[in-house]
């Protein structure tokens, strides 16, 4: 590669990556360089204003035409543009979740780990190649383990990161294997060459190891997403990590684990055409996600039920919320994107608004007990309501976004085929079972005695970032079509056949 | 100006926010004056809609809500003559009894509650008329639903009122069944909710006949529900458990006549359909006369008020089922104005006199005189005195259906204007003629209620004299021309007034009034000789014809069964089921909190075996093995 083809490169495509970069490498060195008696909280005003201008851009991106650069291995689509709204939202949530405690000087390097994960999410949405996919993965892997052990004086969160390694490591090792697998049947990491190649593959003996290439590398896969069979880490990482971690792995980290699995399995085996005649190879292994969303979706719930501890609990309901995500991935059709993408949207409001009462109240009372609630009306009914927001939300009853998102899901599944009923049924009797959990935290507020005679103050970029989850969920569970006339309007272009780029 | 419209039911909503939050008793005052204030606000907003509808005609938006696939259900509000009358009325009525509210519930416990209640009520009323399509309607006729039943059990430490809160609540259910039936079934032929689709449709020939007539039927069993017609009638009675204020708004002018509302609104769709419009008018009619005449023999001054709405409200059927569109919106319109009128005169006697029973009344008139000779202007317009508001729209109503050939029916609508004048006259000269004494020391408590209650029925007296004027046959048909310019789909009859109607329908109501006056005041006529001789009968109409016996013995009866049948299922069948899934589920999730057991060796090994199994199902599928 010489110089002119790098200069003749759109690098504009890159810009809110970019934007990323420059802040998170700024923000190393100011920690470095500044004097301890600056106080490191300032630094989260910068990551602010760079997550905001990158969100800039990306909005600026909306209406381009897709493009690639860097020999095919990055690409710039609707697909990757409308994901990375998400994730800059996310981001910047989470950012407004973590700015308002430290009780640490020295914890400046929050900020940046957070903005390289947030940059390894952003090339995973935008990867068009293997290679470029998985150092993308590792990007977002690596900065989070480092995340999850941040607080390096708690045992528990020590623990955290170290079995977050092991784990993740142990994902890799099979994402990696099932990528090999792919790379040996067709000699490209490119996803277009790929999907080119593979068709000529059904039908042959090599059939069985482009299945075993399909299973290795969704199984691999489903640790970010925190899914069956890879999902027991999650409540021991998410208990021991700090409560800005946490919601950094249950929203940004889950959001990513859906894009690069929606960006490989749908570009590869969505239109590849299946193991029995009239059928697509993601319709021959509907059956094999059904299972594996169903028992994610039970397993999830069902564990929630036993929890007391609020991380825990909050840890079981992501679970059991990558489940349901799950569900649109095994009945395909056109709704599948915008069904995806409006949960995750609903989802990082309903769970970030959640987590930071969590956090707010744990700070205040030392305990992450179930009982951290009781009494929360008397003695906050701010707090009370807007918990009860949250919790109706993620419970799904109608009036907010919850309940739009699951329905878009439920209809979405049932659009084209009636066979997935029996998974949306499983998804309606799961959801049934959440309630007992969700309801018990309401019952915990309203009904129980005050245990703690003091009042609670919440800093102001906690308050302001509640509000506006709440906001969003009402908003959206009474006017759904503000967000899905956006995505409409812009991306409605990328259904599931038309994002099947290398077909055309 | 019309623009403007949607802004107007978030007024009494903020009075239920606010008064929701600040219902602590310092508060009251100001929860009155909030109340007040935004409906006032509301009223405001009506009149201009009103007036830029005549202006400029009629204005509709609409945002998508939701859409599914292809399928986009809206929101948005529509402008048209009849809803931006019926906006007036609505906000009108409630920014009056929002004022008297002030005085007749004076020293309530729960006075913040009340007013969120009311300005509840409001809100869902108001979004209700601006509804433009069905879904729309649909979610706010349950949120009126919602409001009265909270208002009708209000005093909820009484039992009658709480029974009477969920009979009112259940009884409109069963007409919401059909009208969400018909709802569905109109979205499964026309594939959209919006009104213009579904005239258009119609109009269009898209649905078959039979279609036409069985929608516009479920969609009336809704009406019927609402609107107290027979048999769903019982409930309204009982409704004036509530406080005399919701009578006057909910039960009287506004939530009741959303059942007639509904009508006209789908008035296309009626119309198609012969066999539907000759359900309407049957009903209508039937209902008309049947209230009437168990209006005369009741002994509760509201309850003979709640029958004599049922009564008018079978009025209006009446004339929206044989094509009076005009004269059926018309005699809502007054009837708004003149019952509301008399339910808080009535209140104000009540006020007064610390009971409810006409028996313990009697020559109030010399203690209350303002209150006596508001109650009486209301009187002479629902008895249809020539020159009161009543006289124009009851002829207007007769008029069309006798220009429809309904002779039958326009008898009972002759007899029910003869009953109505007699019956309300017994009820005016029972509380403020009769010469009864009440014991003196009962009377020197009985005083004239405040200017606060005064001010609002003045109003609404004005309206009762003034309000027919708006359409008669001497100064032209103002109204029906206006209501037939915004609606492409009315066609306007021109019912060129007879004069010899007016001359019965006049002569009618003097009859009435002069038996009543015989019986009731001279005593001339032996008022009991009729119960005397026929007790049976006389007991059977004093229980409304034992409709709600009929209930208890039938429907009811049969449901208590069902639910002892259904008690014994769930205790032995679904429990046993329940208990068996609940074993399963804790089992479970022992087995599972067991594996979870904070051990990365464990977790890893469970991702080990999880992909070979996984792999082995799946080559299995691929049939490798």
């Amino acid at each position: 590669m010489d110089m002119e083809t790098l200069l003749a490169y759109d690098w504009g495509i890159m810009a809110p990556e970019f934007t990323i970069v420059i802040i998170a490498t700024l923000l190393s060195l100011l920690d470095l360089f500044l004097p301890h008696s600056f106080h490191r909280k300032w630094l989260s005003v910068f990551a602010g204003v760079g997550i905001l201008v990158a969100f800039v851009f990306t909005l600026s991106q909306l209406g381009q035409e897709a493009d690639m650069i860097l020999y095919d291995t990055y690409r710039l689509d609707l697909f990757a543009t409308s994901f990375k709204l998400l994730l800059l939202i996310g981001a910047g949530l989470v950012l407004g979740l973590s700015a308002s405690y430290h009780r640490k000087r020295e914890q400046g390097e929050f900020y940046y780990l957070l903005l390289t994960a947030l940059l390894g999410a952003m090339m995973m949405a935008s990867s068009a190649d293997l290679i470029t996919l998985f150092v993308g993965l590792e990007l977002l892997s690596i900065s989070s383990y480092i995340l999850a052990g941040i607080d390096k004086q708690s045992l528990k969160s020590n623990e955290s990161a170290m079995k977050y390694v092991i784990n993740g490591g142990m994902a890799t090792a099979i994402t990696l294997f099932g990528f090999s697998y792919l790379y040996g049947l067709t000699g490209s990491t490119q996803l277009t060459t790929i999907s080119e190649i593979l068709p000529s593959l059904i039908r042959t003996p090599a059939q069985g190891l482009l299945i075993m290439a399909f299973i290795m590398t969704f199984v691999g896969l489903a640790f970010k997403i925190s899914t069956v069979p890879f999902h027991m880490w999650t409540p021991d990482v998410y208990e021991g990590a700090p409560i800005p971690v946490t919601a950094f792995l249950s929203v940004v980290s889950k959001a990513a684990g859906f894009i690069i699995l929606l960006r490989v399995f749908l570009t590869l085996f969505g239109t590849l055409e299946g193991l029995r005649l009239n059928e697509t190879f993601m319709q021959s292994m509907a059956l094999w996600i059904g299972v594996l969303a169903a028992l994610t979706m039970i397993l999830g719930n069902i564990l929630a039920l036993r929890q007391h501890n609020m991380k825990r609990l909050f840890a079981y309901s992501s679970v059991a919320h990558a489940g349901y995500l799950l569900v649109p991935v095994v009945a395909l059709s056109t709704l599948t994107l915008e069904n995806i993408w409006f949960y995750l949207l609903v989802y990082m409001f309903m769970t970030v608004g959640g987590l930071a009462i969590i956090y707010v109240l744990y700070e205040k009372h030392g305990t992450l007990d179930l009982e951290m609630f009781s009494g929360l009306y008397k003695r906050s009914p701010a707090l009370a309501i807007l918990m009860t927001i949250f919790i109706l939300s993620l419970a799904g009853i109608p009036g907010t976004a919850g309940f739009i998102g699951k329905l878009n899901i439920i209809l979405g599944a049932l659009s084209t085929d009636p066979a997935p009923i029996v998974l949306v049924s499983i998804m309606i009797a799961a959801t049934v079972l959440s309630y007992v959990f969700y309801f018990g935290i309401l019952v915990q507020i309203y009904f129980r005695s005050n245990p703690f005679q003091v009042t609670i103050k919440v800093p102001i970029v906690m308050k302001t970032t509640l509000w506006i989850c709440a906001i969003a969920i009402i908003g959206l569970g009474i006017l759904p079509n503000l967000a899905l006339d956006f995505y409409h309007h812009y991306v409605d272009l990328i259904n599931v056949t038309e994002m099947l780029w290398m077909r055309g | 100006m019309t623009q403007i419209a949607w802004i107007i039911p978030f007024f009494p909503l903020m009075t239920f926010l606010l008064c929701f939050i600040f219902q602590k008793r310092e508060w009251h005052h100001l929860c009155s004056r909030v109340g007040i204030m935004t409906t006032g606000l509301a009223l405001i907003g009506s009149i201009t809609v009103l007036i830029g509808q005549m202006i400029f005609g009629n204005s509709e938006a609409v945002i998508s809500w939701l859409s599914i696939g292809d399928t986009v259900f809206s929101i948005g509000y529509i402008v048209n003559p009849l809803n931006a009358l019926m906006l007036v009325i609505v906000s009108l009525v409630s920014f009056l009894v929002h004022i008297y509210s002030k005085g007749y519930m004076a020293g309530e416990e729960r006075l913040g509650t009340f007013y969120a209640y009311l300005g509840f009520f409001t809100f869902a009323m108001l979004a209700l008329v601006l509804s433009p399509n069905l879904l729309q309607l649909y979610m706010f006729w349950e949120l009126v639903g919602l409001g009265s039943f909270l208002l009708i059990g209000f005093y909820f430490h009484k039992a009658e009122a709480r029974a009477a809160a969920k009979k009112a609540f259940l009884m409109t259910r069963v007409g919401d069944v059909g009208l969400l039936i018909g709802m569905i079934l109109v979205f499964w032929q026309v594939g959209s909710l919006e009104f213009s689709a579904i005239f258009q449709a119609v109009s269009g020939g898209d649905m078959d006949s039979g279609m036409v007539t069985l929608v516009a039927l479920l969609i009336f069993i809704g009406a019927v529900g609402k609107s107290g017609q027979f048999p769903l009638h019982s409930w309204l009675p009982d409704a004036m458990e509530g406080p005399t204020p919701v009578s006057a708004l909910i039960h009287a002018a506004t939530m009741v006549a959303a059942g007639v509302y509904l009508v006209a609104t789908l008035f296309p769709l009626f119309e198609a359909s012969d066999t539907a419009m000759l359900v309407v008018a049957i009903t209508g009619a039937f209902t008309a006369i049947f209230a009437a005449c168990i209006a005369i023999v009741q002994t509760d001054i509201k309850r003979v008020l709640a029958y004599s709405t049922v009564s008018q409200l079978g009025y209006m059927m009446l004339a929206l089922g044989s094509a009076g569109y005009v004269a059926g919106v018309f005699h809502l319109t007054t009837h708004a104005f003149f019952k509301a009128l008399l339910f808080l005169a009535a209140g104000s006697v009540i006020h007064a006199a610390h009971t409810q029973l006409i028996g313990e009344m009697g020559g109030l008139w010399k203690r209350m005189k303002g209150t006596g000779w508001l109650f009486l202007i209301g009187t002479l317009a629902i008895a249809g005195m020539p020159l009161f508001s009543g006289f124009f729209s009851k002829e207007e109503v007769l008029l069309a259906v006798w220009k429809e050939e309904h002779y039958v029916l326009f008898t009972l609508g002759l007899i029910t204007a003869f009953l109505t004048a007699f019956y309300m006259f017994r009820l005016f000269f029972l509380v403020f003629m009769s010469k009864k004494i009440i014991p003196y020391k009962r009377r020197k408590k009985i005083f004239e209620s405040p200017r606060v209650m005064i001010l609002p029925m003045v109003v609404l007296a004005l309206l009762a004299v003034g309000a027919g004027y708006i359409h008669t046959g001497w100064f032209g048909p103002f109204l029906g021309e206006w209501l037939a310019s915004g609606n492409e789909y009315i066609t306007l009859h021109p019912h060129e007034g007879a004069g010899w109607l007016m001359a019965v329908t006049t002569l009618l109501t003097f009859l009435g009034i002069w038996m009543a006056y015989l019986m009731y005041q001279k005593e001339k006529l032996d008022r009991n000789y009729l119960s005397e001789a026929f007790p049976g009968v006389y007991e059977a109409v004093l229980n409304g014809f034992f409709v709600d016996v009929l209930y208890q013995r039938t429907v009811v009866f049969a449901t208590k069964c069902l639910g002892i049948v259904g008690t014994w299922v769930e205790r032995y069948v679904i429990q046993g089921i329940l208990h068996f899934i609940e074993d399963i589920t804790i089992l479970v999730t022992k087995l599972a909190s067991k594996l979870q057991n904070g051990q990365v060796q464990t977790y890893g090994a469970m991702v080990g075996v999880g992909l070979v199994v996984l792999l082995l199902i799946g080559l299995m599928q691929g049939r490798f093995f």
